[in-house]
């Protein structure tokens, strides 16, 4: 008796609604018409202003892709299995060196490039997280911030070594005869990729060892009383965030072609932070969201201070000479606002009020 | 040469002692790892620009204005940042002095400008002759009236009433509560103290170096000086910025001019790999 009624539970359960799949063609629709829309600029032969579009071009949605890498592997770390890392850009910058030294040194090919800079990243996530063994909280934290130090240096006296003041340079992106040379290209390039890691770290989360994960998140006591090897799941997560980390390091130093040991300074490494912090920290929908905040807020105040050309005095010297600190200001205090209001980010405010929609909606 | 550059790394310790022992006294009163500390030096540095220079009012009473404004500034931080966020977990609040440093550098560079300024100030800068070494009298004043606040601070927080309140709401919140202690006002005086021994050091390394946002950065420093002096204490937090000051100092002559921050991070790592509780703070227990 007990028996049907669980099983009849949990096939009602295991069936996605149409809905969903309505959702999932609309979203493929977008994603895959955007690339078109922001380079032609019209949609349907109806011309649309920058204004419209946000002040965003396909390059722009680039490096969002690009640094939606890194906030998801951050987010994986912090939210999912509970190591805080402030440093997390200094896996971009192992990435961008080890794609230098194969890809612009040794010559190798963009995809071996890739692996190599994923395989180097894993490498230096274990050193990094070395510390984990022996510090926890605060401290640990402290130790991401002076390896981020460390790796930046050794950055720096790898491009003065080897290439010059002006950076390292990278050869063009080629996969077999393919060569990446167009921002429309490198957005069907990304667009996957991006999509394969947040399926990867999604269906990680729903493993065996990804319960341990995130049982060590929430009590790390229990979970080792439970028999969960803390310390090796610490270092393994460390591995594999700052490996993906790596990649998008790599994939970065290609897209500009052209990166310096300044690139990767305490200012990047705190973006990460800030953008899971927006889009919500432990949930993977929320790195995408707040990689997507920092993309459209410089847009959309460059887009806004335009229309302000005939102000003067302290208001000019905010809105027009100053937009780049604007942006920042504006992007702390958005952090700092929703730390004090809403902690769950804004993809936490979009699930609570899904559930609110949804209690209101079964009760009327 | 040697003897030179010692006493150099003591000023500048002496300086980033200073801006440690405000940072110390924040961390024990609420518990805050404040990473907008660097700012706070940053903001020393420019209203002492604003009022030097940009105001000309007569030193003291400038210097004055600049303890001031920095004590007001970091009771209004307190109140209107932290205090909404107590006993919320460590990163979240971390997190929140960090996008403080971003907010607070960005009114700097709109309101300054991002090149850098120079400070004049009435203070000696000429230069002692002792056998074959040449002591600068500015880094001597700087080292004095450091050494002088710290032990105004010392002799504050041991023989006066108020320094012992806060002594006590530092080592146990509950029971200070208890006891009648205004703890608001304790925790407010206590980020009036370490943002006004802020901007004393930024004063100083303002006129020693230049005024740019990048003074955050030498600011930071004290952040690897208190962990490697010991968090919860006092007078590690003093002892890590002479510590600092030197190896900075000596690595910049003695390695290289780059390497002088780095080798400051590989110490804070060895600490923290070796002895994380620091030189001279204890041991904390963990508890189930």
């Amino acid at each position: 008796m007990t028996a049907t009624v669980l099983r009849s539970g949990a096939l009602r359960a295991a069936a996605p609604s149409p809905w969903r799949w309505l959702w999932l063609a609309l979203a493929a629709a977008v994603l895959l018409y955007l690339p078109i829309l922001l380079t032609e600029r019209q949609i349907f032969g109806f011309r649309l202003s920058n204004m419209m579009l946000l002040n965003i071009g396909l390059s722009q949605v680039n490096l969002m892709l690009i640094t939606m890498l890194g906030a998801l592997s951050l987010n994986y770390l912090t939210g999912s299995a509970g190591l805080i890392s402030i440093g997390h850009a200094a896996f971009y910058a192992v990435g961008a060196m080890t794609a230098a030294i194969t890809g612009s040194q040794w010559g190798w090919p963009f995809p071996l490039v890739l692996i190599a800079a994923g395989l180097g990243g894993a490498l230096a996530g274990l050193l990094a997280g070395l510390p984990s063994l022996r510090v926890r909280g605060l401290y640990f934290v402290l130790s991401t911030f002076a390896v981020h130090y460390l790796v930046v240096f050794a950055f720096m006296e790898y491009q003065f070594k080897f290439f010059d003041v002006v950076g390292v340079p990278y050869k063009n992106a080629t996969l077999g005869s393919w060569t990446l040379s167009t921002p429309m290209r490198w957005y069907f390039f990304l667009l996957p990729l991006v999509i394969f890691i947040y399926w990867l770290l999604r269906n990680s989360l729903r493993t065996r060892e990804g319960r341990a994960m995130q049982a060590m998140r929430d009590h790390e006591l229990a979970a080792t009383a439970n028999g969960i090897d803390v310390r090796f799941l610490r270092l393994k997560a460390f591995a594999f965030s700052s490996a993906i980390a790596a990649m998008g390091g790599a994939l970065y130093a290609y897209y500009l072609s052209n990166v310096t040991s300044e690139f990767f300074g305490i200012q990047f490494a705190i973006q990460f932070i800030a953008m899971i912090i927006i889009g919500g920290m432990g949930s993977l929908p929320g790195a995408v969201v707040g990689a997507a905040v920092w993309l459209l807020l410089p847009s959309i105040i460059t887009g806004l201070t335009a229309q302000a050309g005939d102000t003067t005095g302290l208001l000019r010297s905010v809105l027009v000479d100053h937009k780049p600190q604007l942006v920042q200001a504006i992007f702390g205090m958005l952090v700092i606002v929703l730390l004090i209001f809403a902690p769950w980010g804004i993809a936490g405010m979009a699930t609570r009020l899904k559930a609110r929609l949804t209690a209101w909606w079964s009760r009327s | 040469m040697f003897i030179q550059v010692l006493l150099s790394g003591i000023a500048l310790g002496s300086i980033y002692g200073l801006v440690a022992l405000g940072f110390a006294v924040v961390f024990k009163a609420t518990d805050v790892f404040n990473f907008a500390q660097g700012m706070f030096v940053a903001f020393g540095a420019y209203f002492a620009v604003t009022t030097i220079n940009l105001l000309g009012l007569p030193f003291p009473l400038a210097v004055a204005a600049i303890i001031a404004a920095s004590a007001a500034l970091g009771v209004v931080i307190h109140i209107v940042l932290i205090q909404p966020l107590s006993g919320r977990p460590m990163l979240s609040v971390i997190m929140l002095t960090i996008a403080l440093s971003i907010v607070m550098r960005a009114v700097i560079e709109i309101l300054y400008g991002v090149q850098s300024r120079t400070l004049s100030t009435p203070m000696p800068t000429g230069i002692f002759l002792v056998g074959d070494v040449r002591i600068s009298q500015l880094h001597l004043v700087a080292a004095g009236v450091s050494w002088l606040c710290m032990a105004a601070f010392g002799a504050f927080f041991k023989f006066t009433s108020i320094g012992l309140l806060m002594r006590a709401t530092a080592d146990g919140h509950e029971a200070a509560l208890v006891s009648g202690v205004n703890v608001k006002v304790m925790n407010r005086l206590a980020w009036a103290i370490g943002a006004g021994l802020a901007a004393i050091g930024g004063l100083f390394l303002g006129q020693l170096q230049i005024v740019s946002p990048e003074l955050e950065h030498i600011g930071l420093l004290a952040l690897p000086a208190v962990v490697i002096g010991g968090m919860q204490s006092i007078p590690g937090a003093i002892i890590g910025g002479l510590l600092v000051g030197l190896i900075e100092q000596l690595s910049a002559t003695y390695i290289s001019p780059k390497s002088s921050d780095i080798l400051v991070y590989v110490l804070l790592l060895a600490i923290l790999m070796v002895r994380p509780w620091g030189l001279f703070g204890q041991r904390e227990l963990g508890r189930v």
